[in-house]
């Protein structure tokens, strides 16, 4: 019944000058305070119109976008033929990949510990340039052009050292930063988290300068796959996807077999009831730092390979956007995570391709506008309410 | 009477003494330090300021380090007589922006401008910097000397300047009297000798043209357009990217189905310049790559060949201030830098690895000589009024004609230098390499210089 406002104190003297003779009528006279929606002006109907196109769009925010994603896809190939939509679907395919598993590190903290860890986008980063100090040591550049056998074991030795070396990282910062906040009021880890951030950042700008600096890998894979059509798909796109899906299958497998993972989870659930099952509450969020660090530094790997140079401020702008595909997802969903790293590169290549590259960024925020207006959960959230 | 004729007489006669004696000898040799000019006293400052930490670390430092020498040279040829030139740089980068930062430099300026002592700034080096200065240095009187702003709305208004996203008021831009010249030639000729090398040398059609969305790029590109327009070509698109992009592959691909045979890039390389090139070469695209004295560095080689092929920046071009190393007024400055800066790592101690260098030079030395015209017109003694000295030095900025490095320079109305023209060079072996010079006149034609 109470769906529309009815007339209250402090909106009266404004209503009343604008309403019409029988609104006012309304408003004035005692029974005016019941609300009548039958009788009143128009301006009486726009707020509960408003409600209703709200909840029709919470409800149906999914279908929305992939509408508005295919219709994208569609004006693509009306501009350029199968052959440009073939080529931006595979540029979107790969950048959402790295946002993909950088949106994952992002979505199993929080899921944790309800925190938006503002530092990951740094790790990751930082995992890049760990990545070419152990190349360059071990001379892993020269290894991976001794053949495939030889490919593939650079690219493991690189992966498990960079991996271990940014989890250690990530669960570093947890033990340093965040675990004494972990029952402080909510701003007090953002703001560390913040603070991370920079001094991660002013760290690598230290250590390796302002510039872009050559990671030298973007050689180690290369070649044509196959050529459909017109679309050239090298060897390099099915690597950092197929690589991406793996490492994401692979978590969805430990997360949900072994008992580690078993333990995230319902930590992730309900911290206090895990505890009293005799779960080890700070081994858990350690364990969940090192695995969201150790994907940060996979997808800072799978970017060297693809784009060949790392810059200290990378992270930041990147972190940001694999944020929104985690909030998009629904924060603290790893599936959702994913599918929201994807649907982000859509966003991205696509938008970029009808708008102009200037548009790319500002329809990924608006997205994350539309995301918190109306389906602040995300796509494959659960409603917080409902948990309780 | 004797008395008073010969102490008259003798009155005389030691006046003349001492008039001859503490007054100056009128002009007596234009080369530096004539005998009046001994009897100066006083400091003066000069100050650089220039980009010289963060993504401009690759172009601020050169002309800087010109600048400077050019102090050391007038202080040790005592250009001034019995004063002496004080040299202040000021860096306007900033971390936040990993590079030049406008704001920085509108603190710089405020903060010279706020010393009596300063006389004049050489600087600064990009033209979105030069945005947030010049109201500054001409509120305060302050001589601005630009060894590489290139956005023609600095000085004169054009059609690009009401462009939405350039959106230059020039005239809002003086809040005094016009105190910035540049000793470069403005982006109007760049861009119509850009359009002429894409048309008519390289015999293109379709143009892909993208900006970084800042004032120099972004003008660069709306030039290009407007004059590869009307040489007949077609803008196939015309697309802005901030400069923290760091993937074209979206853009690369819309080129492709476009049929575009020609990417022309309006930004600098610190906003990814030598990123587009790399994915160009990422997307299999063979077309040229064309770009502005922006793109023109050593760091664009190293971005476009950080990719799966490491020489992908082969056969990139890109215009910049003239080769100034091929002017025989040049070889005695690139010589004095090498000897003076042999200390520095590479590529800093060599003065021709940039090509502002002599920008920076001459535009200090210009500041010089019209201090030291100043000082002469006033008995040999700078002017006491800090803001009269500053005004002096203005004016005498506008009547300069000075024979350097650069050849010969002079200024019009407007603050801009009358020696113009622009040189093509392409990436040949891993280095950037002259091709033509080109020189335009007031009607818009190009032709070859040499």
């Amino acid at each position: 019944m109470s769906e529309e406002s009815g007339p209250v104190g402090g909106e009266q003297s404004g209503a009343v000058a604008t309403a019409s003779p029988q609104a006012r009528a309304l408003l004035v006279s005692p029974e005016g305070l019941v609300p009548r929606p039958r009788d009143v002006g128009g301006a009486r109907r726009l707020v509960p119109t408003l409600r209703l196109l709200y909840r029709q769009a919470s409800a149906n925010f999914a279908a929305l976008l992939l509408v508005a994603i295919a219709l994208a896809v569609v004006a693509v190939f009306h501009n350029g033929g199968l052959t440009l939509m073939g080529q931006q679907i595979r540029n979107a395919l790969v950048l959402g990949a790295i946002y993909a598993l950088v949106a994952i590190g992002y979505t199993m903290v929080y899921g944790i510990i309800e925190l938006i860890n503002f530092a990951h986008g740094d790790v990751f980063t930082l995992s890049g340039f760990y990545a070419i100090i152990f190349a360059d040591r071990l001379h892993l550049d020269q290894l991976s052009t001794k053949g495939f056998g030889g490919l593939i074991l650079a690219l493991a030795i690189l992966f498990v050292m960079s991996m271990i070396a940014a989890g250690l990282t990530g669960m570093a910062i947890e033990r340093v930063a965040y675990r004494r906040l972990r029952d402080a009021p909510r701003l007090a880890p953002l703001i560390t988290a913040i603070g991370v951030s920079f001094l991660i950042e002013g760290f690598m700008l230290v250590f390796f300068g302002p510039d872009n600096v050559a990671t030298h890998k973007a050689t180690w894979i290369t070649g044509q796959a196959f050529s459909l059509g017109g679309i050239s798909v090298g060897w390099k796109d099915i690597f950092v996807v197929g690589m991406a899906l793996l490492l994401m299958f692979g978590l969805g497998a430990f997360v949900r077999t072994t008992r580690l993972g078993k333990a995230m989870r319902s930590t992730a659930q309900d911290r206090a009831a895990a505890l009293l099952c005799g779960i080890n509450i700070n081994r858990t969020i350690s364990v969940t730092f090192f695995i969201g660090s150790a994907l940060a530094a996979a997808a800072a790997i799978i970017y060297s390979i693809n784009y060949g140079d790392l810059k200290w401020n990378l992270g930041f702008r990147l972190g940001i956007i694999a944020f929104t595909a985690a909030v998009l997802g629904g924060i603290g969903n790893i599936v959702g995570a994913g599918i929201g790293g994807f649907l982000i590169g859509i966003i991205y290549v696509f938008g970029g391709s009808l708008a102009g590259g200037e548009w790319s960024e500002a329809l990924i925020f608006a997205v994350l506008v539309l995301i918190l207006t109306f389906k602040p959960v995300g796509l494959f959230g659960v409603d917080v309410a409902s948990r309780a | 009477m004797h008395r008073t004729a010969a102490s008259l007489s003798f009155a005389a006669i030691a006046g003349l003494g001492l008039v001859s004696a503490c007054g100056t000898s009128t002009g007596t040799s234009s080369s530096s330090g004539g005998a009046g000019l001994a009897g100066c006293h006083g400091t003066i400052t000069v100050a650089t300021d220039l980009p010289l930490t963060g993504g401009d670390a690759t172009d601020g430092p050169f002309p800087q380090m010109a600048a400077a020498l050019a102090v050391e040279q007038a202080n040790t040829a005592k250009t001034l007589g019995g004063c002496t030139l004080k040299y202040v740089s000021k860096d306007d980068s900033s971390v936040l922006k990993n590079g030049h930062d406008p704001a920085q430099g509108a603190q710089n300026i405020t903060a010279l401008a706020s010393d009596p002592s300063v006389v004049g700034v050489v600087g600064p080096f990009n033209s979105s910097v030069a945005l947030a200065e010049i109201p500054k240095a001409t509120a305060n009187h302050l001589a601005l000397i630009s060894p590489s702003n290139t956005n023609p709305c600095l000085t004169a208004v054009v059609a690009v300047c009401s462009d939405p996203t350039i959106k230059i008021d020039t005239a809002s831009l003086y809040q005094g009297p016009h105190t910035y010249f540049r000793v470069i030639a403005s982006d109007v000729q760049q861009g119509e000798i850009l359009a002429f090398i894409a048309s008519h040398e390289l015999m293109k059609t379709k143009a892909y043209v993208i900006d970084d969305q800042e004032a120099y790029g972004r003008g660069l590109a709306l030039l290009f357009a407007k004059y590869f327009a009307a040489d007949g070509g077609t803008v196939v698109t015309q697309t802005s990217l901030p400069g923290s992009t760091t993937t074209f592959a979206t853009q690369m691909s819309d080129a492709q189905s476009k049929g575009a045979d020609i990417i022309f890039f309006g930004g600098t390389t610190g906003n990814g310049c030598g990123l587009v090139r790399r994915d160009m070469g990422a997307a299999g695209l063979t077309i040229p790559l064309l770009g502005g004295d922006g793109c023109q560095d050593t760091k664009f080689i190293t971005d476009a060949n950080s990719g799966a092929n490491t020489s992908e920046a082969e056969g990139a071009q890109a215009t910049s201030a003239p080769d100034v190393t091929k002017l025989s007024s040049s070889a005695k400055l690139f010589t004095d830098y090498a000897a003076r800066y042999a200390s520095l790592p590479a590529p800093y101690n060599d003065g021709t690895k940039e090509p502002y260098t002599a920008y920076g030079y001459d535009a200090m030395n210009i500041l010089i000589q019209a201090i030291k015209a100043v000082i002469t017109n006033n008995g040999n003694q700078p002017p006491s009024d800090s803001m009269a000295f500053r005004d002096a030095v203005v004016a005498q900025l506008h009547n300069t004609s000075y024979d350097g490095a650069l050849g010969h320079t002079g200024f019009d109305s407007n603050g801009d230098t009358t020696n113009t023209g622009f040189t093509l060079y392409k990436v040949v072996s891993g280095a950037w390499t002259g091709v033509h010079t080109y020189a335009v006149d007031t009607s818009g034609n190009v032709s070859v210089k040499s």
